[in-house]
């Protein structure tokens, strides 16, 4: 247990000093910023284009266009920068070798996991939790008197799938030795939970339905309870990720 | 007296490659140990076993009694260890650094506080601000040496310390291995042999994956001594008086010079010097120089690893 606080510390530093918790939390921030702004703006945008006898008519933007921005941005652009910033998250220390002065004076390996693991949460959470208030705010203010269904439990599901990536991305460093491998691997995953979702049985069970089905949330065409089994299934997934890289790391060659 | 690292039959390949082969080392208490080797001969192989880095095909390990099992040991509580090239966290200070140490090892706050201040000037980086990313080489390698030594280990494990050093960063942690002498066993690989020669009373030289050579240094230097002796004289004409001697045309004594110098073999060290020194006062001859040639580390170490 001290062994794990006294990494995590230290993670927490790293991610302060390195800057990858000030490019997430930016990064996060202006796509919060950005999601109400772009559905207030895309009517405005389309008109000023005047093509040669065609209007487009558009609906006048909602608070629903503003957060379908959100699931839309966070889900694609923001996980992929997520992965990229935390790809290095063991391979970087495996390569350079600063893990090795560490466990040699007997930092346990199952620590270096954990810890490593709490900190990506940790600012994920924080990341999403700032795109989230931002969005919010801004739609309440440029969209006032619209009132969303199961706001809170999509923007859940899209957390929680968050955290199986990271989990996800942790197992595969500790497969491979390098950024690139652990990237293209968790990348391939991702594919195959894509391909696997053309096939409808499947996606009850296949967690990246977290990413994928906010806004039919939102909209009520699927029931929340029809997520149970994904999100049930994540969280073990998650769990079993995690484990596994304990297992695996504490039996690697450094 | 107990041996502080004990390796018995140690085993290692890679591949096909065989690293080590029947690898046996006991390295005593509180000696330097020099563990030479050319290049890729196995020194960091062997470190990193001990260490439960790698794992070996087969062999036993014992740090002060205790085994070493692969992968998270136990046993590393009582090692300090440099490796070749230290890498640092580099955002942060090296107080920074050494808390973490200190922290990791299970050190209370004040003993911390005080070990870490102590290790910073004994290795000449107290003074430093600047966040370990701007470090030179050399101060990374003291660094090191102040890491591996937070713990108070019983032993410390320096992979080559000094090879990518310029001459005073060398002489310093040369200074500072020695200085800890006593407290603690040192085991350090090296290819500089006058690194050895300087700091180590132990000496073990790694050549196709056993040792081909173990001992203290004047052990070793006395097994292989070639009973010879080196007389200088001031000039030529004296030197050939000397060696046209009709005592020296012996069967069992042999002479080659070089310059005003002649090296002469002798059958027993002893009674051989005894001998030389009567026939140069009985010629009334003074030489410039006499003495009982020593083999060194390097025509030792080139001897063996051909």
């Amino acid at each position: 247990m001290n062994y794990y606080f006294a990494f995590l510390k230290k993670e927490f530093l790293e991610s302060i000093r390195t800057y990858k918790m000030l490019m997430m939390l930016l990064v996060f921030f202006a796509f919060g910023i950005m999601n109400p702004l772009i559905a207030k703006l895309t009517p405005d945008l389309l008109n000023a284009i005047t093509l040669e006898g065609m209007t487009i008519t558009l609906a006048e933007p909602s608070a629903f266009d503003s957060w379908t921005q959100f699931f839309k941005n966070i889900s694609q652009m923001g996980v992929i920068v997520m992965v990229i910033v935390f790809s290095g998250v063991l391979g970087t220390e495996l390569s350079k070798g600063t893990l090795i002065n560490m466990l040699t004076k007997g930092l346990s390996r199952a620590a270096v996991i954990l810890s490593k693991y709490t900190c990506m949460a940790f600012i994920w959470t924080m990341s999403i939790a700032i795109s989230f208030i931002v969005t919010w705010g801004y739609t309440v203010y440029l969209f006032p008197g619209d009132a969303l269904d199961n706001l809170l439990f999509s923007v859940f599901c899209l957390w929680l799938f968050g955290m199986f990536l990271l989990a996800l991305l942790l197992f595969t460093a500790t497969l491979v030795k390098n950024n690139y491998g652990c990237l293209l691997i968790t990348g391939a995953v991702i594919v195959v939970c894509m391909l696997l979702n053309v096939i409808p049985p499947v996606q009850k069970y296949n967690p990246l339905s977290l990413a994928t089905r906010n806004m039919d949330l939102l909209m009520n065409t699927i029931e929340i309870s029809a997520l149970y089994s994904t999100i049930w299934i994540a969280v073990a997934l998650s769990m079993v990720f995690v484990a596994l890289s304990v297992l695996i790391f504490r039996k690697k060659q450094l | 007296m107990m041996g502080v690292l004990e390796v018995k039959q140690l085993y290692k390949s890679f591949g096909k490659r065989e690293v080590l082969c029947g690898l046996d080392m006991d390295i005593p208490e509180h000696s330097i140990f020099g563990f030479v080797g050319s290049n890729g001969a196995g020194k960091t192989t062997t470190m990193k076993i001990i260490l439960g880095l790698l794992k070996s095909n087969s062999g036993d390990i014992t740090v002060c009694g205790e085994k070493v099992s692969y992968g998270e040991t136990k046993t590393n509580r009582h090692i300090g260890y440099l490796p070749d090239v230290p890498e640092f966290y580099g955002y942060m200070r090296s107080m920074e650094y050494l808390k973490l140490c200190g922290e990791i090892t299970g050190l209370s706050k004040t003993q911390m506080k005080t070990k870490s201040e102590e290790l910073l000037s004994l290795v000449g980086l107290a003074d430093e601000k600047r966040k370990i990313g701007g470090f030179s080489r050399g101060m990374k390698q003291r660094l090191g040496i102040a890491q591996a030594l937070l713990g108070e280990p019983e032993l410390l494990i320096c992979d080559e310390p000094t090879s990518a050093l310029d001459p005073v960063g060398r002489k310093e942690i040369l200074d500072i291995l020695l200085s800890i002498k006593g407290k603690t066993t040192v085991v350090f690989s090296t290819h500089i042999l006058s690194d050895v020669e300087r700091i180590c009373d132990h000496v073990a030289v790694l050549h196709k994956g056993r040792l081909a050579l173990y001992g203290t240094l004047s052990e070793i230097r006395e097994h292989h001594r070639h009973n010879s002796f080196t007389i200088e004289f001031s000039n030529r004409e004296e030197l050939s008086l000397f060696a046209d001697c009709e005592e020296l045309k012996r069967p069992s004594i042999n002479q080659s010079n070089n310059g005003n110098t002649i090296t002469v073999t002798v059958a027993d060290i002893k009674s051989g010097g005894h001998f030389l020194i009567d026939l140069l006062s009985k010629k009334q001859m003074t030489p410039v120089r006499f003495e009982i040639m020593e083999p060194t580390l390097e025509s030792l170490f080139t001897e063996v690893v051909q």
